[in-house]
């Protein structure tokens, strides 16, 4: 006799894969058939992920057109099995489908798009984190300042791109001018997510400041990545940089602080 | 260390934005909007939009299997067309 757990695994089979319902699952149904229902529970299921996806990837959904995003999201959805009760994770591997996905071949930029669209989905719903305490670090004597190890908000994330993909991200959000000219091989653009307020940001490092950020968000001291970021590049402008990390809001409190 | 002055000069001026951040922050929050305009997610945590992650609406019918014919993409990416013609 077929335990619960048997029959809602049959039963997920049979909406994910397709296979038949095991005979022992009960199909009198007085108004429609089994094979209709089990069709219209299947459309659910892929209709709540295609909308799930949508929520994630609006930027690509612009990009590709509705009939395109829809053909993808259902290829994605075949491949991809939902594998957390929280739908707000589901869609994390969408930019290496897209980098495999043949139809969208050409769009050479869309999967670094699609990468830059779930860090800022993951920014959304990051850790909140206080920010960092300047009387804190007012008290620190200037001499201990290259032993400082500071600490990025949760929601920060860097995406390297060789396409001009915060252009593109911004020329697609609500209130954007659809008239748009992005130069595609403007050069490479290191993508910054940070989020203030509940409102998640996209904003721009020249390369210097994305290396130099690197080093800090993998624990390495102030002056260690200060030292590495200026022998390839003498002109990197910490100053700068530091000011706009403040004023975003990513710049962070951290447990071990010196 | 060389870079030891930079350092400073870096801390400081945090500290100094630190000691005019209550005058300051009305016209920090408006040269953010500046600088980062885009609200990502509006709506998101909002079980009546129709873009949220728990539909509540349902997709009422039995199918609607998108054509594999439709292989296309027809969206704003035609405007970056000069980039759709190499490959990979």
């Amino acid at each position: 006799m077929a335990t619960l757990n048997d029959e809602l695994a049959d039963f997920a089979r049979a909406i994910v894969l397709r296979t038949a319902l095991s005979p022992q699952i009960n199909l009198s149904y007085p108004n429609y058939s089994a094979e209709v229902a089990i069709e219209v529970y299947r459309n659910n299921y892929r209709g709540n992920l295609h909308d799930t996806l949508a929520g994630a990837y609006p930027v690509v959904e612009q990009l590709v057109g509705n009939d395109f995003f829809r053909l993808l999201t259902h290829k994605y959805i075949e491949q991809q099995l939902s594998a957390n009760a929280n739908l707000h994770h589901y869609g994390a591997e969408m930019a290496s489908f897209i980098a495999t996905f043949e139809p969208a071949r050409e769009l050479i930029y869309l999967s670094d798009v699609a990468a830059l669209e779930w860090a800022c989905h993951c920014a959304y719903f990051a850790e909140d984190a206080d920010s960092i305490d300047l009387a804190r670090l007012a008290q620190i004597p200037p001499e201990q300042y290259e032993n400082l190890h500071l600490y990025l908000h949760p929601a920060c994330q860097l995406i390297p791109s060789k396409y001009p993909i915060a252009d593109i991200w911004h020329a697609h959000q609500p209130g954007a001018d659809s008239e748009f000219h992005i130069d595609l091989h403007k050069g490479s653009c290191n993508a910054l997510v940070s989020r203030k307020e509940n409102v998640v940001c996209v904003s721009e490092l020249p390369v210097a400041a994305a290396e130099w950020l690197l080093s800090i968000q993998a624990g390495i001291a102030l002056g260690a990545a200060t030292d590495a970021v200026l022998e390839s590049h003498p002109d990197f402008d910490l100053q700068s940089l530091l000011i706009k990390l403040l004023h975003l809001g990513m710049l962070v409190d951290g447990d071990r602080g010196e | 260390m060389n870079n030891r002055h930079l350092l400073s000069a870096a801390i400081s001026s945090l500290l100094a934005l630190g000691l005019t951040t209550s005058t300051a922050s009305a016209a920090d929050k408006k040269m953010d909007m500046e600088k980062c305009f885009g609200v990502a997610k509006a709506g998101k945590n909002d079980c009546s939009s129709s873009k949220s992650a728990h539909s509540c609406a349902g997709q009422g019918t039995k199918n609607n299997d998108p054509a594999d014919f439709v292989a296309v993409p027809k969206g704003t990416c035609e405007k970056l067309a000069n980039g759709t013609l190499e490959s990979k």
